[in-house]
């Protein structure tokens, strides 16, 4: 009796629901086309109507681009974790908690495939973005781009594992979607996404530190908008917080997992 | 092996629900094996324990001799009461994709997929997505998956829920020519369909087994008629009188008939006809069925209760 590789079940876990994203267009234009929107209105508006001078390059756009990107992980996220609900409604999951392998190899292929959509997206707003704004890019771009994507595999690390935890303990999409925009809405307004952290009054300075995101944006800057580290917080800190967190997180995420249940029981 | 599945004395219960109260069943191995039951009493907690190869909480299960492990669920195939399909894929994408959860290598997954498409009748539809398959397409290609692995093993769950009798035909038909050696576990509430392709049921009622064996074996154990009798309609009120003239007869109804199973049918029709004779549209017949061994068994009597 041939022993079926958990591997390769992990494998095509994470295929297929890579193979169900690519299937579902709208879906996937939605996705880098509202991070994309929002930062070519929101940047263009902010930058032009209150120049804002404080920026070190004065370009609202530029520095917008490292909280888009922690946005689209945000949206990425969330999105891939509906497809956990997608196939407890249609029964998929049902098929997948059957096999011979573990309930959290089969979290572990759905994970891996959110982390890959969420790396893909958020390359291609950065690779969007790109040309059309002033970016530092002070370890050059290669090394940039690497640091950026290394940020967001840690960043959706954490949210992949935040969003796990939440569907295997709400039971409706529409609860999971209310609760976790509840979460990270507030933590996005934080996390220097849209302004600057050092400028904020002490009391939104302390909620800010103690946000995990704004460890993220920290690092996206640093990787593509600065010219240098003056005014940052640091990669040591930022991947230290971002692994460290990201590791607790996912394992939490684990912690609970879906169980094949039957109709009638 | 002689049993592929032994279970003992299982207790399991959810809050505070006892859905398995001392469950003790044998599945001889090889054989087509009947779980009949009403809604709520057991099988489906029981096939979940099979499937999921759980180890109860109370008493002991043995699955194709030995202790459950999630290992062990590479032997066998669900078939589950709801399709298990992801409607984005195609049939042929499906059945690769549990290969590969199974075990199966790539290439002979293909082949397997191919020739089950083939042998299910689906071959035509096997590029096109599952969402835009009938359902009774669908519960071909369910089953179809449950046998890509070659199971020794394998559980239906109401297989042929929405399947047409030409479908259900060939459905049964494949089954037959590919399960190879495999146990096959059928809960259904078809008992015309158990009649026809089990050689053991199991009445289960309240968390336990009431009573095994083969179809013909459990109408044997009847010695009993059963009398059909159709009221005419609008006459429902004449079903007092019917229970009342079959006197300690067993007196069920399903279907909008009332069932007498007696000893002795051509003693009770001409009572029944003197008691509610104005009311009485037709009357038949019957031997024994394994329908109305569930119903002695079961005893599901007029009314609901059980």
């Amino acid at each position: 009796m041939r022993r079926p590789s958990t591997a390769a079940a992990v494998a095509a876990i994470a295929l297929r629901d890579l193979r169900a994203v690519a299937r579902a267009r709208s879906q996937l234009y939605s996705s880098v086309l509202t991070p994309l929107i929002f930062l070519v209105f929101l940047g263009n508006g902010v930058s032009h109507g209150l120049e804002p001078s404080r920026l070190p390059a004065g370009n609202f756009t530029a520095y917008l681009v490292a909280g888009t990107v922690v946005m689209t992980s945000v949206f990425s996220s969330t999105f891939s974790s509906a497809s956990y609900y997608r196939d407890r409604d249609s029964g998929f999951l049902r098929l997948l908690l059957s096999s011979p392998h573990s309930p959290r190899a089969v979290m572990l292929g759905k994970s891996l495939a959110a982390l890959v959509i969420g790396a893909v997206q958020a390359a291609v707003v950065l690779g969007a973005a790109a040309p059309f704004v002033d970016f530092g890019w002070q370890h050059g771009i290669l090394a940039g781009v690497a640091l950026a994507l290394v940020t967001v595999m840690l960043l959706n690390l954490m949210l992949t594992g935040l969003a796990q935890a939440l569907a295997t303990r709400v039971q409706s999409m529409q609860g999971f979607h209310l609760v976790m925009n509840l979460a990270l809405f507030p933590l996005l307004f934080f996390s220097g996404a849209f302004f600057p952290v050092d400028g904020l009054p002490a009391w939104m300075k302390v909620l800010a530190y103690a946000n995990p995101l704004t460890y993220a944006v920290d690092a996206l800057q640093l990787a593509t908008y600065a010219t240098g580290s003056g005014g940052f917080i640091g990669y040591g800190v930022d991947f230290a917080v971002l692994a460290g967190l990201g590791g607790a997180v996912y394992l939490m995420g684990l912690s609970r997992v879906p169980k094949l249940t039957w109709s009638g029981q | 092996m002689e049993s592929a599945v032994v279970a003992n004395d299982i207790r399991r219960r959810y809050g505070e629900r006892l859905a398995l109260d001392g469950f003790s069943l044998e599945v001889p191995a090889g054989c087509v094996f009947g779980v009949l039951g009403p809604n709520g009493s057991g099988k489906s907690t029981f096939l979940a324990l099979v499937a999921g190869a759980e180890r109860p909480p109370e008493g002991s299960l043995e699955l194709l001799g030995e202790a459950p492990s999630p290992a062990l669920r590479a032997r066998i195939g669900t078939v589950f009461q709801e399709n298990a399909s992801d409607p984005l894929m195609s049939p042929t994408e499906y059945l690769r994709f549990a290969g590969r959860l199974f075990g199966v290598p790539g290439r002979e997954a293909g082949a397997r997929a191919a020739q089950l498409l083939e042998r299910f009748g689906l071959a035509g539809r096997a590029s096109d997505r599952i969402s835009a398959l009938s359902g009774g397409m669908r519960r071909r290609l369910e089953v179809a998956r449950a046998l890509l692995h070659r199971p020794e093993l394998l559980l239906l769950d109401e297989p042929t829920t929405g399947v047409d009798p030409e479908e259900r035909r060939l459905l049964w038909e494949t089954v037959r020519a590919e399960r190879g050696g495999a146990t096959v576990l059928l809960a259904t509430n078809d008992l015309h369909e158990a009649d026809a392709v089990c050689d053991v049921v199991a009445f289960v009622r309240a968390g336990r087994v009431v009573a095994t064996g083969s179809p013909a074996e459990l109408k044997r154990n009847l010695r009993r008629q059963t009398v059909r009798v159709e009221l005419a309609p609008g006459r429902e009120d004449a079903a007092a009188r019917v229970a009342e003239a079959a006197g300690g007869e067993g007196v069920t109804q399903a279907n909008g008939e009332l069932m007498v199973t007696t000893d002795d049918a051509a003693a009770l029709a001409p009572r029944l006809f003197a008691a509610a004779g104005d009311a009485i549209r037709g009357l038949r017949i019957e031997e024994a069925s394994l329908e109305d061994a569930y119903f002695q068994y079961v005893r599901r009597r007029a009314g609901g209760s059980t």
